[in-house]
């Protein structure tokens, strides 16, 4: 669920608006942090964790905002270095910053009371993240960034706000990266730097591919498979040899073959068209 | 004061002073001047690298000039235009269209006229989330109105097409509806009749006398096919080497020399 969270909110930028960020790890982690010194720190409540998530996922969203004025100048390969380049900054600050543990890890973050709990909330911000995302797709602002998408040029001679709908759809897709970085802080109750690193926005990013960028149902889908897969596939009898990591690539290399627009394309599971 | 508005009110649509551009050493456009009268249908013309389309990207907000004006009268009020973006410049009224077409290609052609129109209702993220009424109605409103626009032309057969899936002609078409949608004053046109063949520019040729009539606009079209344009355009402009050689009407382009020399060289016009 987490993970299917991540997803989501890099698809909305990489899949609908087609502006290929890589740094979703760093605002995973700035939503995790702040959560998690918020819970630890100031509330020591864990029904108060929902709120906390939140203004992480705000935090985020805002540092999403700004880092997006600047590298929006920027277009393709090169705003996805900017971004990169983003998102180990923000894992080295934290790999330096004593107070959040430094490279030790921040430890003793509030946990779920229990697995219902934790199941409820996250379930239900994974509902909201989808709603929506999916109804700003399918909006007025969603046809924007499709156009702008397409061709920006033509886009922005039509009088759509180009780099406005860009830093917006950024800001929006970082919230959701922060949110659901919070929301992987409570799960665990351990987070360190070394977790957000490139490793990180690279399996979103395969689950944004896979299940087809620009499909809002794809990424939920494509999440639930990728993160039961490697999990099944623990359980083929081929004794003491761990070929695990050897299927899970080659299912993911065939699966780039046979559907190289992901499962759904643009589309969402219950279009027909 | 009544004076006043008078003036303006006779004043060109769009005045053009002095422009000048130039790429490192290469002056694309050199003092180049002139206006569009309200209604009018005006020609840009000129060979290969006069500068036609340099005028255009000016005009329509992606180069900035160097020096001199582009005035643009919006609402009775004159506005100098230099300085706009491109989202901007089709907010006041210019809309344009591609040499080479470009089309929102995997979006349906409703979804490319609907794209146009809708910046003119902008809706909050509030409405769009939640799915407000007000946002249902919004939506309904342009969809109803987009299908309108469409079925003048009657495009509105194809709406759920692909717009990538048309026929070159009906793609150009679509691509100039689409333009419309932006609601302009000043319809500008690249070169609308490159690549179509007699017929298709037959088609195009009735297409835009009837769009500019229905729609009360003022045309300013670029075009290479000479005999388009003398047949369609009330005035002609001619650039050569980003200077404006002359500026008048069909028959009188025909008769300039120094329109000859520019298209055919300096010999033939000793032969005539």
């Amino acid at each position: 669920m987490i993970n299917a969270m991540m997803a989501l909110g890099l698809n909305f930028i990489t899949g609908v608006a087609n502006q290929f960020s890589l740094g979703s790890a760093g605002f995973i982690a700035l939503g995790a942090y702040t959560s998690a010194v918020l819970t630890k720190e100031f509330f020591h409540a864990w029904y108060l964790i929902p709120l906390t998530a939140l203004i992480g996922a705000s935090v985020s969203g805002l540092a999403g905002y700004l880092v997006s004025i600047p590298s929006f100048r920027l277009k393709g390969d090169y705003l996805a270095i900017v971004t990169m380049g983003f998102a180990e900054i923000v894992r080295v600050i934290f790999l330096n910053w004593n107070y959040v543990g430094a490279a030790r890890g921040y430890n003793g973050i509030m946990k779920w009371p229990d697995f219902s709990w934790a199941y409820f909330v996250t379930g239900s911000f994974l509902i909201l993240t989808f709603t929506i995302l999916y109804h700003l797709k399918i909006s007025c602002f969603g046809r924007n960034l499709w156009a702008l998408n397409e061709d920006e040029i033509a886009a922005e001679v039509m009088g759509t706000p180009v780099a406005r709908s860009k830093r917006t759809a950024f800001m929006i897709s970082s919230f959701f990266s922060g949110l659901a970085g919070a929301m992987y802080a409570h799960h665990l109750g351990y987070i360190s730097p070394g977790s957000f690193g490139f490793l990180m926005t690279v399996n979103v990013l395969i689950i944004s591919v896979l299940g087809g960028l620009g499909s809002m149902s794809g990424s939920v889908i494509a999440a639930a498979i990728l993160t039961a897969l490697p999990e099944v596939l623990r359980s083929l009898p081929t004794g003491d040899i761990d070929i695990r990591m050897i299927v899970f690539p080659i299912l993911l290399i065939l699966m780039m073959i046979l559907r190289p627009q992901g499962l759904f394309g643009r589309k969402e599971i219950w279009d027909t068209k | 004061m009544s004076d006043f508005a008078n003036n303006i009110k006779n004043t060109a649509l769009l005045e053009i002073k002095n422009l000048n551009l130039s790429f490192g050493g290469i002056k694309a456009v050199q003092n180049v001047s002139f206006d569009l009268k309200e209604n009018e249908l005006l020609g840009l013309i000129g060979p290969n690298g006069a500068g036609k389309t340099t005028v255009f990207n000016m005009i329509s907000g992606f180069y900035r000039a160097d020096s001199g004006d582009i005035l643009f009268q919006s609402k009775n009020v004159v506005k100098k235009i230099n300085d706009l973006k491109p989202d901007a410049v089709n907010k006041i009224g210019i809309a344009r269209t591609f040499q080479n077409i470009r089309l929102f290609g995997q979006l349906s052609v409703l979804d490319n006229v609907q794209l146009a129109l809708q910046q003119r209702a902008p809706i909050a993220w509030f409405d769009s989330i939640f799915r407000t009424k007000k946002y249902l109605q919004t939506e309904l409103d342009l969809k109803n109105e987009s299908l309108e626009l469409l079925k003048i032309f009657s495009l509105d057969v194809l709406s759920n097409e692909k717009a990538s899936q048309l026929s070159y002609g009906l793609q150009r078409k679509l691509e100039i509806v689409r333009a419309l949608a932006t609601k302009p004053k000043l319809l500008i046109l690249d070169e609308p009749a490159a690549g179509m063949n007699q017929t298709e520019t037959d088609d195009l040729k009735k297409l835009i006398l009837f769009i500019k009539d229905h729609f009360n606009l003022t045309v300013l079209l670029i075009e290479h096919d000479m005999k388009f344009v003398m047949s369609i355009c009330e005035r002609i402009v001619v650039l050569n080497r980003g200077e404006k050689i002359a500026d008048g009407t069909p028959t009188e382009i025909k008769k300039n020399n120094s329109v000859i020399e520019a298209y055919l060289g300096k010999r033939s016009v000793a032969n005539v």
